[in-house]
């Protein structure tokens, strides 16, 4: 794995780059509309990537188990908001999945 | 009557930002504590990124072993979206607001933040803005320690099922996206998923880049296909 400070850190330096550039960059008003609907877009499509196949490989032995969790998180998000519950049910899933 | 934009007003706008953020970060401390970062790098996380989703993307892809370039590029594309916003906020500040006072109001710019302070009447005092950002940062900053803390307890096979925590919070974001926008949300996230897949188990490709890649189509696809007002 990377040094996780200098990870931590570079991390930081690309956000920081995103939040700063604006004040001082007055073209980013004038970008055409394709790319600010792209924009809009992204962050959703970030969102495959970063749970498949992850969550499936994390549990090599027991691919299910990763896969149970996120079905009740998912179930549970869809009737209410909120995220912690989601979460701990998740997680307390996969705990008796490895478990069994 | 107006409300004065004061320091104080700002904090108490701010309160239910705290109260959202805290579970969140939470979640992001034990993360951090499963990823095996030490406490404190847990803490300059949150200190130095203070940014949702771009703190869960670089964690998860420091898990997988992406390259720095690759963890660069990534969080960079998913923060863009601060600069649209940055560029809105920068045009409401109060003109007599300081040079240094800037950077640090555009460090504290959250999706969050950003909603709450544009809903205010023009031009935004730096006091109130302090207020709404600490606030926001304070409930981000101890939620991470918090969630760091709690994971230290946890028994081993408990610890083991605590990594799905990332995926869970993943999948409970694209879960509230597709309610909010329908299914043409969930079509866009498989897509990528699936192209990520296929990138990294199939063709082998280093896992930072495919994200990019896999990102990046879905993206440019959806943009082709999906109307302006459906998003």
């Amino acid at each position: 794995m990377m040094n996780p400070t200098v990870a931590i850190l570079i991390s930081a330096l690309a956000t920081i780059i995103t939040r700063l550039l604006p004040y001082y960059a007055g073209w980013l008003e004038r970008l055409p509309r394709f790319f600010a609907k792209s924009l809009r877009l992204l962050p959703i499509a970030a969102l495959g990537p970063l749970i498949f196949p992850g969550v499936l490989l994390d549990y090599p032995d027991r691919w299910w188990a990763g896969l149970g969790g996120i079905a009740i998180a998912s179930l549970f998000a869809w009737r209410k908001n909120g995220m912690i519950i989601p979460i701990l049910l998740s997680i307390a899933t996969t705990w008796a999945l490895l478990a069994l | 009557m107006e409300r004065p934009l004061t320091f104080t007003q700002g904090c108490r706008d701010g309160l239910p930002i705290f109260i959202g953020y805290f579970p969140t970060a939470l979640a992001f401390g034990l993360v951090c504590r499963d990823l095996g970062l030490r406490t404190w790098q847990a803490i300059l996380f949150s200190v130095s990124n203070f940014a949702g989703s771009g703190q869960f993307l670089a964690a998860s892809l420091m898990g997988s072993g992406a390259l720095l370039a690759e963890l660069f590029i990534s969080v960079l594309l998913i923060n863009m979206r601060y600069m649209f916003m940055g560029a809105e906020l920068a045009r409401k500040l109060d003109p007599t607001i300081k040079g240094w006072q800037r950077p640090l109001i555009a460090f504290g710019t959250t999706d969050e933040v950003f909603s709450v302070a544009v809903l205010n009447p023009s031009p935004l005092p730096a006091p109130y803005l302090f207020g709404l950002e600490g606030i926001s940062y304070l409930g981000w900053v101890s939620g991470t320690a918090t969630g760091f803390l709690i994971g230290m307890v946890l028994p081993p096979l408990l610890q083991l099922a605590v990594g799905v925590t990332l995926y869970a919070l993943f999948t409970i974001l694209l879960t509230q996206q597709v309610r909010q926008k329908g299914l043409k949300a969930l079509a866009l996230a498989a897509l990528s998923g699936t192209i990520h897949t296929v990138l990294t188990v199939v063709l082998s490709v280093p896992v930072g880049w495919s994200f990019v890649i896999s990102m990046l189509s879905a993206t440019f696809i959806g943009a082709l296909i999906i109307d302006e007002e459906a998003i």
